[in-house]
């Protein structure tokens, strides 16, 4: 009975090996067509049967609690294996995938069912290469095959195949998907009495053959193979989903197959003389809307380059690379920072020249693919559809939200949800932020254009509704997430969503995580976040303000705590810090009942301002902290407590940081006492303050700085203002050192009297 | 002419690629059967093979890289445009330029070698000054230069760093280029000499000098430009070093070249250097693989005039300093960076002997 097994090795994605396929099942009128892909879907092939545009992909998913595994297996027009599908179904053959779930091990960490599997084992293919004289697989591929002879084509497909396994070790993965093949094929062979047909990846068609010839010697069991079932705990499940052949084009490494889709779909239809000529012409279109210059004279020189390329390789029409090297011949007069993309593998990398970016993007392509209307979607996509119509969320342009409105809180939640599910055409502009004040409003845009479904259909594995699939994100996220900040993050994401019951769950985890946190730069935005989240929890409505109080709580006593025991020498201000210190002084202000009193955290502000061992960024935002708080500070002679030029700066930043308002309250006072204290600064000294001086001021919007200009200018006497704030030509931080560098020469000129002109 | 001057001659340092692959030019020119160019000594496919190599017809492989890039450049000098190799130093563009002149003319010495200084008599022509004294301008006054010896007789022309020229020295290419004819006003009846079939220039240009868009347009749009890549894939590029470092220490009396662990250290400080990160920088001084063989040369060298002995890694460090970061106090700043910060990361003996040596850099 072997000898009415046929085993047709191809490379997927080949438009070669697809009119092979179909000749085959021509000729053969097989009974049987068995074909690698994924064996669960065999009770839905009717789907892959109906109407579509291609291309399309099976996506499958196997969700756990922790994760979602995903894996496409995409299928074009000149796949194999669509050909063999479409067909086998014609030739009333019966039809069959024979591999593996996407789910199961032996797919770890694959992506697209479809790449090469011989991209792993390279030593022949290597060899090949160097015997041939090209620069790789994709161009070795399309001498041998794609622009080859088609007369001897299965003869030279077995050769080839045989040779790159043969000395190939297989790893187990493959055996195991082998296996798995074979006792399908084992099965059906004894099941029917026509000839069968297999159409696999080539670098499985050589251990078939063997592993099917040793089972019918050894009358080997004929059941066909039970399907595995998914580990414990793990939900599997797969669709169609439209797929585009940018995506076909972007895996990359191990995951790649057949690059440049458009070149491949046009040489399927029509053959390579018109793939070229159609590409030249795309090519051609798109340098000329880049603004790139494409003369007659280069399109006829390209054009014979190309011609004598392929003659030289032998190639009686051209191929791919024998048309984007005429190309690039004859277009490119400057030397490339890039080599050509189609001499290595791989993605395209910043610096290739634009001429080569445009021709790569023609023939890669734009084509997007389209199910048919009756192709069974995941629950979410109609949940989807179906909120969005009712909230009239499927329109475009901007959208104004006035969350205080219920409905139009509804729809910022789902709008959220999107948001978390990366859909495409929706953006927020403006709305409720952490460490800002209360904000009712929200502004949106929406673009219906945007091609949403293949992201709904493979965000179904995540829930069957938006806010569902929405919490799986954030859940999944929360287990992977330790830092306090990032916790927080998420905490206000979930609010924003109104997803009840994980607010409560991540609430609890920061509130845990407080205390564990020895570091003022986590704990301040975590704060922030929180606070914000209990000032606008009237309009959020998520009912969380118990827990959050109980956070802020813990968050205000715990950053109290920790900037009480901070003690370290100067350096550069940490603003991770400076934050954590403003963010105590928002929740003393806008949540008084939830923190200590106001006055014992001015006095415990006041002892951390005058601790000679705290920094002085900290020590000034200490300052800054007890005079927000109303106690009696005077900045004016703190600050000449900090006048060494290599803290003053950074005392100020921290000063600024948190009692920016009080500061500009003033008539007189802090500004003009450093005015004073840097006027006595000598030059070198003046060098050293500088950058950081310049770093605190930037505290103040511009506005602000004018104010203060005005004010130091009316105290000198007179003068224009706004030539303080100007913007320099120079960076006054690389004038005062010309100017040092110029003192340090005179010094050196007086020195050695050399000053010309003057009596010393 | 003289043919019996030959067995007498002295042995040559570096004979010219058509000496060096004689009896394999031989063997491609008996075994085409390819049709072949007019005027050119090989078939295109046969020129290929002759450069990347076939195993299987005892044909070395002789330049490393994409075999694309060669297929490109013959078809381009094939279709009667210009060559134009560009790339960073070393990147074998004269040695490419070399052997394609070889495979396509059977000859590559007519050479123009750019500078500041060319001048168009050093391009074209210029005149024997005492017969033209005594003759007028007549043709035995003329003394051709290598442009007007490939016009003349149909073959390649090479034209080495032609961007260092002055623009309007360049610019003398212009039409025998485009219009393949020379024209010598000096000569009876305005003479013009038309090219014959074969001729053609390769010229190749330094990135690193005046780039080539200061190049007037006029003349970029007569070439055809390839860029020349370092190799990229390690193992080649180390088993290049090995066989090219080999050949020179020969050569130089050496019969123990630096084993390949050494050899695979020095590959690596290169390409890392090469690369640069933000913490080295990359170096002014070119990091290529020809700089890489001619340090393993140095290495190899020294090891056994001095020693007596084969190479250890840490003398490396020694002839980079001396090589590699030639007056250059920043790159031996860097050279001592990377030897302080990324060797002792690596394991091995060799990488201990390179990190043990760096107290050897100078300053
Ligand atoms: N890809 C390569 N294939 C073969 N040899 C190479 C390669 N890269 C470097 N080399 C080695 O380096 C030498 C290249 O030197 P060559 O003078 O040809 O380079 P170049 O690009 O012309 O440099 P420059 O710009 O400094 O003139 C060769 O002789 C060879 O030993
Ligand atoms: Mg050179």
């Amino acid at each position: 009975m072997i000898e009415r097994l046929h085993v047709q090795g191809v490379r997927h994605h080949s438009p070669a090996c697809a009119r092979l396929v179909a000749e085959r099942i021509e000729e053969l009128r097989p009974a049987a067509v068995l074909i690698e892909g994924p064996a669960d879907f065999n009770d839905r092939l009717g789907e892959l049967a109906l109407e579509h545009e291609l291309p399309v992909a099976i996506y499958s998913y196997a969700s756990t609690d922790l994760a979602v595994r995903r894996t496409w297996a995409p299928m074009c027009d000149y796949s194999p294996e669509w050909v063999a599908l479409a067909e086998g179904r014609r030739a009333g053959a019966e039809v069959r995938f024979i591999d593996l779930p996407a789910w199961h091990q032996a797919f770890d960490g694959v992506e697209n069912r479809y790449s090469d599997a011989e991209r792993r084992y390279t030593e022949a293919t290597d060899r090949l290469c160097r015997a041939f004289a090209v620069d790789n697989v994709d161009a070795l591929w399309d001498h041998l095959v794609e622009v080859a002879d088609p007369e001897g084509l299965a003869d030279r497909l077995d050769r080839y195949f045989d040779l790159v396994r043969g000395e190939a070790e297989t790893a187990d993965v493959d055996t195991a998907r082998e296996a798995f093949m074979a006792q399908w094929i084992h099965a059906t062979l004894a099941a029917t009495d026509g000839p069968v047909l297999v159409v696999c990846g080539g670098f499985h068609a050589p251990a078939l053959r063997r592993l099917v010839a040793l089972a019918a010697t050894e009358n080997e069991d004929a059941a066909p193979p039970p399907l595995p079932e998914p580990p414990e705990g793990t939900e599997t499940g797969g669709y169609l989903v439209p797929y585009s052949f940018k995506r076909l084009d972007a895996f990359a490494g191990y995951q790649s197959g057949m690059p440049s889709p458009e070149y491949y779909q046009r040489l399927w239809e029509a053959g390579p003389e018109e793939a070229a000529a159609t590409l030249v012409q795309r090519i051609t279109t798109r340098l000329r809307l880049r603004g790139l210059h494409v003369s007659t004279s280069d399109l006829i020189g390209a054009r014979s380059l190309t011609e004598g390329l392929a003659r030289l390789r032998g190639h009686e029409r051209p191929g791919r690379t024998d048309l984007l090297d005429g190309l690039a011949s004859a277009l490119i007069s400057d030397d490339l920072e890039q080599p050509l993309p189609w001499t290595r593998r791989g993605l395209l990398t910043a610096g290739t020249h634009p001429v080569v970016v445009e021709m790569t993007a023609a023939l890669t392509g734009e084509r997007v693919g389209r199910l048919h209307p009756d192709t069974p979607r995941p629950p979410l996509v109609d949940d989807a559809e179906a909120e969005m119509a009712r909230l009239r969320l499927d329109g475009d342009g901007p959208l104004r939200l006035d969350l205080a409105k219920p409905k139009d809180l509804e729809r910022s939640r789902v709008l959220h949800c999107m948001r978390l599910l990366r859909l495409p055409g929706v953006k927020r502009d403006e709305g409720p932020t952490a460490g800002a004040d209360v904000q009712a409003h929200e502004h949106w845009t929406l673009d219906s254009r945007a091609d949403r479904l293949p992201v709904l259909i493979e965000s179904g594995a995540l829930g069957a509704t938006l806010g569902d699939a929405a919490q799986t994100v954030l859940e999944q996220r929360a287990d992977a997430e330790t830092a306090l900040d990032a916790l927080a993050a998420m905490l206000f994401d979930a609010a924003l969503c109104g997803r009840a019951h994980l607010t409560d769950r991540l609430g609890a985890a920061v509130e845990s995580a407080v205390d564990d946190s020895g570091n003022l730069g986590e704990v301040g935005p975590a704060l922030a976040t929180v606070l914000a989240l209990w000032r606008h929890d009237h309009l959020f409505g998520t009912a969380g303000s118990d827990l959050y109080a109980a956070v802020v709580t813990a968050c205000a006593n715990r950053l109290l705590w920790l900037a009480e025991g901070l003690h370290a020498g100067p350096g550069p201000a940490d603003h991770g810090r400076l934050r954590a210190m403003r963010a105590l002084r928002d929740a003393v202000r806008h949540a008084p009942g939830l923190t200590p009193p106001a006055a014992s955290v001015a006095a415990a502000a006041q002892r951390i301002a005058i601790d000679g061992q705290a920094p002085p960024d900290l020590r000034g935002a200490a300052l800054g902290l007890a005079w927000a708080l109303g106690a009696p500070a005077n900045a004016a002679e703190a600050a000449a407590g900090a006048a060494d030029p290599d803290r003053l700066g950074d005392w100020l930043a921290g000063l600024f940081a948190v009692a920016r308002e009080e500061v500009l309250a003033e008539e007189q006072g802090v500004v003009s006492a450093v005015d004073e204290l840097v006027a006595d600064l000598s030059e070198d000294e003046f060098l050293i303050a500088l950058p950081a001086l310049r770093q605190a001021f930037a505290m103040f919007p511009p506005r602000e700085r004018g104010l203060i200009a005005e004010r130091l200018v009316a105290v000198r006497g007179g003068g224009d203002a706004r030539s303080l704030t100007r913007k320099l030509a120079v960076d006054p931080v690389v004038m005062a050192a010309a100017m040092a560098l110029e003192a340090r020469v005179e010094a050196a000129l007086a020195r050695e009297d050399l000053v010309f002109g003057g009596e010393s | 002419m003289t043919a019996t001057a030959l067995p007498a001659e002295p042995k040559l340092q570096r004979p010219p690629a058509e000496r060096r692959y004689a009896s394999e030019l031989e063997k491609l020119a008996a075994e085409d059967e390819s049709p072949r160019p007019p005027g050119w000594a090989l078939s295109l496919q046969a020129a290929r093979t002759f450069i990347v190599g076939d195993e299987s017809r005892g044909i070395s492989r002789k330049f490393v890289g994409d075999p694309s890039l060669i297929d490109r450049a013959l078809v381009t000098l094939a279709t009667n445009r210009g060559l134009m190799l560009v790339g960073e130093p070393g990147t074998a563009k004269s040695l490419l330029s070399e052997l394609i002149a070889a495979a396509v003319s059977g000859d590559s010495t007519l050479t123009i070698q750019g500078g500041a200084s060319t001048t168009e008599d050093q391009i074209a022509y210029s005149w024997n000054y005492s017969l033209l004294v005594s003759e007028g301008p007549t043709e035995r006054a003329l003394v051709p230069a290598p442009l007007l010896r490939g016009m003349s007789e149909g073959r390649v022309v090479r034209f080495e760093e032609i961007t260092r020229c002055p623009l309007e020295v360049q610019d003398s290419l212009l039409s025998p280029l485009s219009d393949r004819v020379l024209a010598i006003p000096e000569l009876d009846g305005d003479s013009m000499v038309f090219a014959r079939e074969g001729f053609n220039i390769i010229a190749t240009a330094n990135t690193r000098d005046r780039g080539v868009n200061e190049m007037s347009a006029a003349l970029k749009r007569r070439f055809n430009f390839e860029t020349v890549f370092p190799i990229a894939d390690f193992k080649t590029e180390l088993d290049l070093v090995e066989t090219e470092a080999a050949a020179a220490l020969s050569r130089s009396g050496v019969p123990a070249p630096p084993s390949r662990d050494v050899l695979e250290v020095l590959v690596r400080v290169f390409r890392d250097l090469r690369t640069g990160d933000a913490n080295s920088g990359r170096p002014q001084a070119v990091m290529s693989t020809a700089e890489a063989v001619s340090v393993a040369h140095a290495v190899g060298i020294k090891a056994w005039y001095l020693r007596g002995g084969t190479a250890v890694a840490g003398d490396i460090v020694d002839c980079m300093a001396g090589a590699a970061a030639k007056d250059n106090a920043e790159d031996l700043a860097r050279l001592r960076r990377y030897l302080e910060q990324k060797a002792p990361k690596r394991k091995g003996p060799h990488w201990e002997s390179l990190y043990q040596a760096r107290n050897l850099l100078p300053g």
